[in-house]
C-alpha cells in the first residue's frame, strides 16, 4: 500500500476542502447535504467534529401509529411506558407497538442531521447485540441506554447493559440462578462484550480468560431478573436482583485475572465484576478495533495494531473508558484523512438506504401516520438488504464487522446487490416493491447544485456529492450519454432552460425529468457508489 | 475403519489382468474411474445446522440411557419413544423421516463428530468447520474453497466458460458461504431463489488505485459482472427445472426444505453446480429447548422434524427424477451441547456430536460408537470426539470428486484419515468404449524400477495426468498433469523414496485410464 500512507494517529493538518469534509460525514452521519459540506468546511476540522460528537435532545419516544384498538394509548400518542392492556387481540397490540418502534428507529436515523450519535447508537446495538425480544418497552429502554451513552463511558454502559432486562432476557440471565446456574451471559461478556477471546493456548484457556471463568462470572451473576415483560399490569419493566437465587460462594478467577477471589457482593457483584475485567488492557484494544472497523476500514494489520490501535486504547484507558476522547481523536487523526481510507467502506443496508433518502431528499409523507408506515417499510427493506434493526443475526452482530476475510464484503452478494438496485429503481421508477413506494423530486433535487444547466459541470457535482472519490471521464461520459444520447452537450442546455422558463409545460417537464432519472439510475447503480 | 475401502474396492481387481497390464479403465474401483464423466456431474449438499447441535437428542445412546437420564432428566426423552435404529441407538421420534431413509440405507451417520481441543465459541467454532482448521491455526479461507482453488485456479477472472458455464457453487440464502472462500475469491453465489437477480448496469473504466478502495471496487465490480451473467442463466435452468415430490411442506413452513426444494429444482434443470450449501438455524438452544411437560415438543423437536422433513422430501424428489445417484448431503454444526442440561430446559455449549451424510451413494449404517456417558461427568462435559470432521469432509471428496489422498491432505491442515462413507457408487462407472486405447503405447520401465521411472506414450492431444499408485489405489506420488499435444513423447523421472513392493504406474485421460503394475526394489 506504498510508503506514502499515513498511519498515526496524530491530529490531521493537512488541507480542509470539500474531500475531507464529505470523508468525515459520509463516515459519521447518513447521507451529507451539500449544506452540510458547507457548513463543515466553514467550521474547519475541530468545529465538525465538536459538532458531530455534542451531545444534543433525545427524539420524542415512538406512538402508537398502527392500532386504534391500544385501550391505553391514543393514535399518536406514546406508549412507552404504559402497559399492555388485557384485551382479546393481544397478540396484534404487541406487534403494533414493535412495528411503531422500528418504523420510529428508521424514522429517527432518517431525520438525525449533522450528528454521530445515529451511527453510535447502531455501534452499541451491535456491540451489546440484543434480539428476540418481543415487549417493545423493554427493547425502547434498550436502544435508549445506547443512545443516550452514545460516546459515554464503556464501563458505565457495560454494566448497565449487563442488568438491562432485555439483556437479561435474550442472553437468558433471568434464568442463570444459584441452583441452576446458565453461563450463556456470561460467556459472551467475556467473548463478545469487554475482553475478546485470544487463541486457545491451553485446554479451555482463550489467553484472556478460561472455560472456568466463565463458570463462575456466571455465578457472579446469578439472581438477576427482569420484571414487567408484556406486562398486563402495573408492573414496571425492570431489573430485580433475588438474593435468595443469588450465589454467595466465593468466586475464584483464573490466573488470567490476577486469580482474583469475589466474595459475595449480593446486586453490587457485577459491578465490581465488570471493574475487575477493565483492570486488563486487553479491553481497551479490544473496543478499540471495534471502533476502527466501524469508522475505518475492517483490515487490521501489525501496522494498523501498532500505531493506531494501541494509542486508540491508550486513550481509553487514560480517560477511564470514556469514548469521547478515543473517537475524537480517531476522526481527527492522520490517518483517518489518509488516501488509505477514503472511499475504502462498502455501505452497510442502513447507510445505504439512509443516505440514499436523504441525499435524494426522498418525500415519506406529510403526516405523522404515514410517515411511520413508509418508515416501517424502509426498515422492512433494510432486511431484504440483510440487516435489521433489533434484529442482529447472532450475537456477534452482523458479520461484517467480525467475520475475515471478507468483512463488509458480506453485504454485497448477487442477490444483496440486486435487491439494492431494486430499491435504486423503487426510487425513481416509482413502482411499489414489498408495498414500499417512494418518490423522488429530481427536479426540485438538481435546483440545489451548481451550473445544473450544462451536463459536464451538472454530472461533476453529483459525482462529488454522492460518490467517495473522483471517477474516470470514460464513466462521466457514460452518464452524459444517458442524459443526452448522442447529442452535444448544449440541448440539454436548452432544454433544461426551456423548462425553467416554462415550469407549465408539462410534457417538457416530464421529458427533462426521465432523462434525469435515467442518469440516476445510472449514476447510483455504479459500484462506486457503494462505497463511502 | 482407515483405508478399509480402499481394500474393499481393491477387491474387484482380478489379478491376473492387473499382471497383464491392460486397460483397467472400465474396471471398478475408485480410484482409476475417477475422473471420468460421471463424476462431473456430481453434486454435494452441506447443510449447516446453525447454533451447535444436540446430538444426544437427535441420535441417543439407548444403552447409555440410565447415565445420561441422571444428568438431563429434565429434558430427556421417555425412553419409550425413542426411534430405535440399533439395540444401542435410537433416533428422535421428530425424525421418523430419518428412520424411513436408514431402513432403505441410504443414510449414514456417524458418530462423535468434532475436532480436538474443542473450542466453544460459535465463531471460532464454526470458523474452524468453514476452514477445516485445526483449533490452534486460523485460516481465511474454507476447505471447499481451496479445494476448488485447485480445480479453478484464477477465478473467477475468466468464468464463466464453456467448460464451466454456470455458478461453481451455490448458497441459498442471503450471504455466500465461507466454506467456499477460496485464498482469494469467494466460489459461492448467494441467491434466495433462481429468479431474483437483476441484470445491473455500469461501465468499467477509470483506474483502480492500490488502495483499500481500489480493492473494494475491484471486489464490486465482480460481483456486478457475475451477476449479470449468472441471472440469466439460473433463470432459465429453473425454468427447465422440475419437482417431483408431494412429501415437501408448504412453502414458508420450513426454510430448509425451501431451500432443497430449490436445489433439486436446478439440478433437474441441468445447472452444472456442484456445491451447495444451505442453512436451518436455531440450534443455540440454551432455554426451552423441550416444551414444559413434554419433552417431545419443544424448540430442539421442530428443528429436528424440520431437517427430517426436507431430507426426506429433497430424497424423494431426486429419486422420482432418477437424480438420486448424482446426490450427498451431510449436515454439520459448530458443536454439540453439553452432557448435563441447564435449568432453563435447555443444554449450554459443548463439543462433538453426530453428523448425517444421506445419498443414495453412502455407505449406509452407522459409522462409530455411541459416547460413554461416565457416571462422574463434570458440569461442563461435552461429548468426546471420535472423528474429526475434516476426516469425513476430506473422505467425501476422495469418494465423491475422485481427489487423490496425497490431494486431499493438503487442504486440512492435520493428519488426514480415510473414512468410507461414500462408497456405493464407486464400483460401478460410466466408462464408454475406450476408443483412443490403442493410440497410448503407453510403457513404463524399468520394471522392477529403482530410483527412476522412464516413460513412452503417444498423446492424441488431451490433458494427461500420470501417477503412482500403491496397491490399494491410493496415489503416492503424482508426475504430471498437463495438456500433451498430439505427439510421442518420452518422460524421465525420479521417483521418491518408497517402500518396495508392488505399485501401479497410472495414466488419466478423460476417456481413458491405463495402470501397469510395477516393482519397487
Amino acid at each position: 500500500m506504498g510508503g506514502f500512507s499515513n498511519f498515526s494517529l496524530e491530529p490531521y493538518t493537512g488541507s480542509w476542502e470539500s474531500q475531507q469534509a464529505s470523508h468525515l460525514l459520509r463516515r459519521t452521519m447518513y447521507g451529507p447535504l451539500k449544506e452540510n459540506i458547507d457548513e463543515a468546511i466553514q467550521l474547519g476540522l475541530s468545529g465538525t467534529i465538536d459538532k458531530l460528537l455534542v451531545s444534543h435532545d433525545l427524539p420524542d419516544p415512538p406512538i402508537n401509529a398502527f392500532f386504534e384498538d391500544d385501550p391505553l394509548v391514543p393514535l399518536g400518542e406514546t406508549w412507552v411506558d404504559v402497559p399492555y392492556s388485557r384485551i382479546e387481540n393481544i397478540n396484534q397490540l404487541v406487534n403494533s407497538r414493535l412495528r411503531s418502534l422500528l418504523a420510529w428507529q428508521m424514522g429517527v436515523a432518517i431525520h438525525e442531521g449533522f450528528s454521530i450519535r445515529e451511527k453510535m447508537t447502531l455501534f452499541w446495538y451491535n456491540h451489546f447485540v440484543t434480539a428476540d425480544i418481543n415487549d417493545a418497552n423493554f427493547r425502547y429502554r434498550n436502544n435508549n441506554n445506547y443512545r443516550t451513552n452514545f460516546l459515554g463511558n464503556f464501563r458505565e454502559l457495560a454494566k448497565i447493559t449487563t442488568i438491562d432486562p432485555t439483556m437479561l432476557r435474550y442472553l437468558n440471565g433471568n434464568q442463570n440462578t444459584k441452583n441452576k446456574p446458565n453461563e450463556n451471559y456470561a460467556r459472551e461478556l467475556l467473548e463478545l462484550f469487554t475482553i475478546g477471546k485470544g487463541p486457545l493456548v491451553g485446554e479451555g484457556d482463550y489467553t484472556n480468560y478460561t472455560e472456568d471463568d466463565i463458570l463462575e462470572v456466571a455465578k457472579v451473576l446469578t439472581g438477576w431478573k427482569d420484571t414487567g415483560y408484556l406486562s398486563r399490569d402495573d408492573e414496571e419493566v425492570g431489573s430485580l436482583f433475588r438474593s435468595n437465587q443469588h450465589d454467595t460462594s466465593t468466586k475464584q478467577l483464573s490466573n488470567r485475572f490476577d486469580n482474583v477471589t469475589i466474595s459475595n457482593m449480593g446486586d453490587q457483584e457485577y459491578q465490581f465484576l465488570i471493574d475487575i475485567i477493565l483492570t486488563k488492557d486487553e479491553v481497551s484494544r479490544f473496543m478499540a478495533r471495534k471502533i476502527y472497523r466501524w469508522f475505518v476500514y475492517y483490515e487490521i494489520d501489525e501496522n494498523i495494531e501498532l500505531n493506531i490501535i494501541e494509542p486508540m486504547a491508550q486513550i481509553l484507558r487514560d480517560n477511564d473508558y470514556e469514548m469521547y476522547p478515543m473517537v475524537k481523536a480517531l476522526l481527527s487523526s492522520q490517518h483517518f484523512f489518509d488516501e488509505y481510507a477514503v472511499g475504502s467502506a462498502i455501505k452497510n443496508p442502513i447507510d445505504f438506504i439512509v443516505g440514499t433518502l436523504k441525499q435524494l431528499n426522498v418525500d415519506l409523507g406529510s403526516d405523522i401516520f404515514t410517515k411511520y408506515l413508509t418508515w416501517v417499510r424502509i426498515a422492512g427493506f433494510a432486511e431484504l438488504l440483510q440487516m435489521s434493526y433489533f434484529n442482529a443475526p447472532s450475537v456477534a452482530g452482523w458479520k461484517a464487522y467480525y467475520q475475515p476475510p471478507l468483512y463488509y464484503r458480506i453485504w454485497i452478494n448477487s442477490t444483496t446487490l440486486s435487491n439494492r438496485l431494486l430499491f435504486v429503481t423503487i426510487l425513481f421508477t416509482g413502482v411499489q416493491v414489498d408495498r414500499l413506494r417512494l418518490r423522488v423530486d429530481l427536479l426540485s433535487l438538481i435546483e440545489t447544485i451548481e451550473d445544473v444547466n450544462d451536463p459536464k459541470k451538472l454530472i461533476n457535482n453529483l459525482v462529488s456529492l454522492l460518490l467517495p472519490k473522483e471517477i474516470g471521464d470514460e464513466q462521466k461520459e457514460y452518464l452524459k450519454s444517458i442524459l443526452i444520447p448522442g447529442l452535444p452537450d448544449y440541448e440539454w442546455t436548452l432544454e433544461y432552460d426551456l423548462y425553467r422558463s416554462t415550469p407549465d409545460n408539462v410534457q417538457l417537464k416530464t421529458a427533462v425529468e426521465n432523462r434525469l432519472k435515467g442518469m440516476f439510475y445510472a449514476l447510483l447503480s455504479l459500484p462506486e457508489y457503494q462505497l463511502s | 475403519m482407515k483405508r478399509r475401502s480402499f481394500l474393499k474396492a481393491g477387491s474387484v481387481f482380478s489379478l491376473p489382468m492387473m499382471l497383464g497390464g491392460v486397460n483397467i479403465g472400465v474396471m471398478a474401483n475408485s480410484k482409476l474411474s475417477s475422473l471420468l464423466q460421471e463424476e462431473n456431474d456430481r453434486v454435494f449438499v452441506l447443510i449447516q445446522q446453525n447454533g451447535g447441535n444436540d446430538g444426544l437428542n437427535m441420535v441417543i445412546p439407548v444403552d447409555q440411557y440410565a447415565d445420561l437420564f441422571s444428568l438431563r432428566s429434565n429434558i430427556i426423552l421417555p425412553e419409550n419413544q425413542i426411534l430405535k435404529l440399533t439395540d444401542e441407538t435410537g433416533l428422535h421420534p421428530a425424525m421418523a423421516g430419518m428412520k424411513s431413509l436408514y431402513d432403505e440405507k441410504v443414510l449414514t451417520i456417524i458418530q462423535g463428530v468434532g475436532y480436538e481441543n474443542q473450542n466453544r465459541s460459535h465463531f471460532r467454532s464454526t470458523d474452524i468447520w468453514d476452514s477445516g482448521s485445526i483449533a490452534q491455526e486460523v485460516l481465511t479461507s474454507g476447505w471447499i474453497g481451496r479445494y476448488l482453488d485447485t480445480q479453478h485456479f484464477g477465478y473467477p477472472e475468466g468464468y464463466p466458460n464453456t467448460e464451466n458455464p454456470h455458478p461453481i457453487a451455490i448458497t441459498l440464502g442471503p450471504s455466500v458461504s465461507e466454506t467456499c472462500q477460496g485464498i482469494s475469491s469467494n466460489f459461492s453465489l448467494a441467491i434466495n431463489d433462481p429468479t431474483s437477480l437483476i441484470t445491473i448496469p455500469g461501465t468499467t473504466g477509470g483506474t483502480l488505485p492500490d488502495l483499500p478502495y481500489g480493492d473494494e471496487l475491484n471486489f464490486l465490480r465482480q460481483v456486478v459482472q457475475q451477476t449479470n451473467v449468472y441471472a440469466e442463466v439460473l433463470s432459465q435452468v429453473a425454468e427447465k427445472g422440475t419437482n417431483a415430490s408431494s412429501l415437501y411442506p408448504e412453502t414458508g413452513q420450513n426454510r430448509l426444505a425451501d431451500q432443497l426444494k430449490i436445489v433439486t429444482q436446478l439440478i433437474s434443470g441441468g445447472l452444472k453446480t456442484k456445491i451447495y450449501v444451505v442453512n436451518i438455524n436455531g440450534f443455540d438452544t440454551h432455554a426451552n429447548q423441550v416444551s414444559q411437560g413434554d419433552v417431545s415438543t419443544g424448540g430442539h423437536a421442530q428443528l429436528l422434524s424440520n431437517l427430517s422433513e426436507a431430507i426426506l422430501a429433497f430424497m424423494d424428489d431426486l429419486r422420482n427424477q432418477q437424480l438420486d445417484h448424482r446426490v450427498i448431503g451431510a449436515t454439520r454444526s459448530e458443536f454439540g451441547r453439553q452432557i448435563a442440561s441447564n435449568g432453563s430446559l435447555g443444554t449450554d455449549h459443548g463439543d462433538a456430536a453426530p453428523l448425517i451424510v444421506f445419498g443414495s451413494c453412502v455407505n449406509p449404517g452407522i459409522i462409530g460408537g455411541n459416547p460413554q456417558i461416565a457416571e462422574n461427568v463434570g458440569p461442563q462435559s461435552g461429548v468426546p470426539v471420535q472423528i474429526d470432521f475434516k476426516n469425513i469432509f476430506g473422505s467425501i471428496l476422495i469418494d465423491w470428486f475422485g481427489l487423490s489422498e496425497a490431494e486431499t491432505v493438503p487442504l486440512f491442515s492435520h493428519d488426514f484419515e480415510y473414512l468410507p462413507i461414500v462408497t456405493a457408487c464407486n464400483t460401478t462407472t460410466a466408462a464408454g468404449p475406450i476408443s483412443d486405447f490403442q493410440i497410448f503405447q503407453f510403457k513404463p520401465y524399468p520394471n522392477p524400477f529403482f530410483e527412476k521411472i522412464n516413460i513412452s506414450f503417444n498423446s492424441p492431444g488431451a490433458q494427461i495426468k500420470l501417477s503412482l499408485t500403491n496397491s490399494m489405489g491410493q496415489e503416492i506420488h503424482k508426475i504430471e498433469n498437463k495438456y500433451f499435444p498430439h505427439g510421442s513423447y518420452q518422460l524421465s523421472h525420479q521417483v521418491p523414496e518408497l517402500l518396495p513392493g508392488q505399485y501401479f504406474y497410472q495414466i488419466r485421460s478423460e476417456r481413458f485410464s491405463q495402470a501397469i503394475p510395477m516393482i519397487h526394489f
